[in-house]
């Protein structure tokens, strides 16, 4: 079913709403409940002029819907501050930290996708087993682990003790240097294989791993808890009764018309999936010194460097958003019974 | 037989949940070393002793028995866990019911704004309250519900558009009885189930959601004995002694998973068509 124009402009203009009300939402939180914001702004070790600087920066003395107005000016300009710890334009440092985040979460998210549709789909075929038991133990106990946690224990046991996997760092500098790496698109694996860089790509595939799958653990029981109670859902429906009443062959059926009424709604679900799995690469990035997003707001939460703190969390909710819009239009063009 | 089995499972987590609630409970007056449990003494002597008989668990960096920590850390994570769902319900299900039921431009206008709150990721609204509010255990609480009622409030309201076109509830209107009664004696309680299955795996997600915020330094300060917070202060010493961010995130795990299993459990019992397959068993 095509997705049609109207549709889009109507879900376009939605995501317009949905971001303003993110950058309402942070705007208040920022500038109007603390007492006073330019002190937050200007950092720990600010000076007087600093804050002074600040005070101006933020429009402080003028009425609160005309510092809304430069609130919103400057996001859209792309002015989001800059982070006293490193010095940076916070947009440009949240840009070059993209690719690392990306990458992650795309091996990550693959992974509980790859393996949580056919593992909650055969669990659910086996309704009530032994088999069915183990897989939703599994599931279940994934989903109740704190992914720091699980990054934490992966480091210490493959990383340390081991010594099987590199327990940290995206990339061997030494090597990289060594073999003239160069980033191109910022995505190290494939930015490996397009120069033939055979040693680095080894290198980095090794060490995405390890925090790949501690990025997956929760989306993967999460897919799995979904794709299985999905799945014993239809197989009562009246057709599938229907069907199996006329005789039809069982692989048939469950290839044909059960697989197919399951993908759908998990396809509406992945974008709740994607926003655990960024929020999971958050913590996992920290714990893996891997410089993406999630690293960059970790240090600034840990150094109460509030441009980055800001800009960080406003730029994943709006790529939420983003990524939420791409999902549900991946959906309707799918499945011809979705309306807006 | 096989509904033996799914009652097992239902049985472990009502007695995990049980014990939990129970050890957060009796919890200062289980710990027999209550200085070190609230991370008020020092030893520093007895710094980063691996598990022995006398610290089961080992202890941490100032040398503070974590057996005794873990323990008085459950009060924390059952006190954060059930405030957090229970707040969030107190202002989640009346704005839900309010616009299921009025529906037009008011229902509209409440969902758009729960609509604002659920463009964010789950936990970045948390830590970015977090941040502003400060570090505290209330402030945590805080910060969680503020992000977490229009989880409710959307699940309210599917419930109520739903319930609403029902007879009784046009009886009800015709004698006249008011938007407040209908709403809260006669729709609310037909939408109970699934809100007590929500809440019940909430109280779990609400600990590790708690347990991250510590653990990004905006949750609950030092010296509380939060069980992410206990993690995240045996993160830089992990090589020299595992064991002091190992056995919080098992505490945190299995007070999880006991929510996770009695929440599926509850889901699955109210779920009539699950019920009758586990019961005949596997198709």
């Amino acid at each position: 079913m095509p997705v049609t124009y109207e549709y889009l402009i109507k879900r376009l203009f939605l995501l317009v709403l949905v971001v303003l009300g993110v950058l309402v939402i942070t705007f208040i939180l920022t500038r109007v409940i603390p007492a006073r914001p330019e002190l937050l702004w200007a950092g720990p070790h600010a000076r007087l002029e600093d804050i002074l600087r600040a005070r101006k920066e933020l429009h402080l003395d003028e009425p609160l819907y005309m510092q809304l107005y430069y609130y919103l000016r400057d996001f859209f300009t792309g002015n989001w501050g800059v982070s006293w710890r490193t010095r940076q334009p916070v947009l440009q440092d949240v840009l070059s930290a993209l690719p690392a985040t990306l990458e992650l979460i795309v091996v990550g998210f693959a992974l509980a996708l790859v393996i949580g549709i056919p593992l909650g789909f055969y669990s659910a075929l086996r309704l009530g087993s032994a088999k069915d038991d183990v897989v939703r133990s599994i599931a279940v106990i994934g989903a109740s682990m704190p992914v720091f946690w699980a990054a934490l224990v992966l480091q210490l046991v493959f990383g340390m003790w081991l010594k099987v996997l590199p327990a940290g760092k995206r990339i061997d500098t030494g090597l990289a240097i060594m073999t003239g790496f160069h980033p191109i698109t910022g995505f190290y694996l494939l930015d490996s294989l397009l120069q033939g860089n055979i040693p680095v790509f080894i290198d980095v595939l090794k060490r995405i791993v390890l925090p790949a799958i501690a990025v997956s653990i929760y989306p993967l029981s999460l897919t799995v808890r979904m794709v299985r109670s999905l799945t014993i859902e239809v197989l009562n429906e009246n057709f599938v009764r229907f069907l199996e009443a006329n005789g039809i062959d069982k692989k048939t059926l469950i290839y044909r018309y059960v697989l197919r009424s399951v993908i759908s709604p998990v396809i509406a679900s992945l974008g709740l999936s994607f926003g655990y799995t960024i929020i999971g690469a958050f913590m996992v990035e920290l714990v893996f010194v891997w410089p993406g997003i999630g690293y960059y707001a970790g240090m600034a939460l840990l150094s109460f460097d509030y441009p980055a703190i800001l800009g960080s969390i406003v730029f994943v909710a709006v790529f939420y958003s983003a990524i939420n819009l791409v999902v549900d239009l991946i959906h309707a063009w799918i499945d011809p019974r979705v309306k807006l | 037989m096989r509904f033996i089995s799914y009652r097992k499972i239902y049985m472990a987590g009502l007695a995990i949940v049980a014990l939990f609630v129970i050890v957060g409970i009796l919890a200062p007056y289980i710990v027999t070393k209550p200085e070190e449990a609230w991370g008020i003494a020092y030893n520093p002597d007895k710094a980063f002793k691996p598990p022995s008989f006398e610290n089961p668990l080992g202890t941490d960096a100032l040398g503070r028995d974590m057996l005794n920590r873990i323990i008085l850390g459950t009060r924390f994570s059952l006190l954060i866990g059930v405030s957090v769902v229970f707040i969030s319900l107190l202002i989640g299900v009346p704005v839900g019911l309010v616009a299921g039921y009025f529906g037009g431009r008011i229902g509209t206008a409440l969902m758009r704004l729960a609509d604002m709150f659920l463009a964010f990721p789950p936990l970045l609204l948390a830590i970015a309250f977090a941040t502003i509010l400060g570090r505290g255990v209330f402030n945590t609480i805080i910060a969680l519900s503020l992000s977490w009622w229009p989880w409710y409030t959307r699940l309210v309201y599917i419930q109520t558009t739903s319930v609403k076109s029902l007879a009784y509830i046009d009886s009800a209107k015709i004698l006249g009885l008011s938007p407040l009664t209908i709403m809260f004696k006669h729709i609310l309680p037909n939408i109970t189930a699934p809100l007590v299955t929500q809440a019940t795996l909430d109280v779990g997600s609400a600990i590790l959601e708690a347990s991250a915020l510590s653990f990004l330094g905006v949750g609950v300060p030092p010296p509380t004995p939060e069980w992410g917070l206990l993690i995240s202060e045996g993160w830089q010493y992990i090589s020299r002694a595992w064991w002091v961010s190992f056995f919080p995130g098992i505490a945190i795990m299995i007070s999880v998973l006991g929510f996770n299993l009695l929440g599926d459990a509850l889901k699955e019992y109210m779920d009539p068509r699950v019920r009758d397959l586990l019961v005949k068993g596997a198709r």
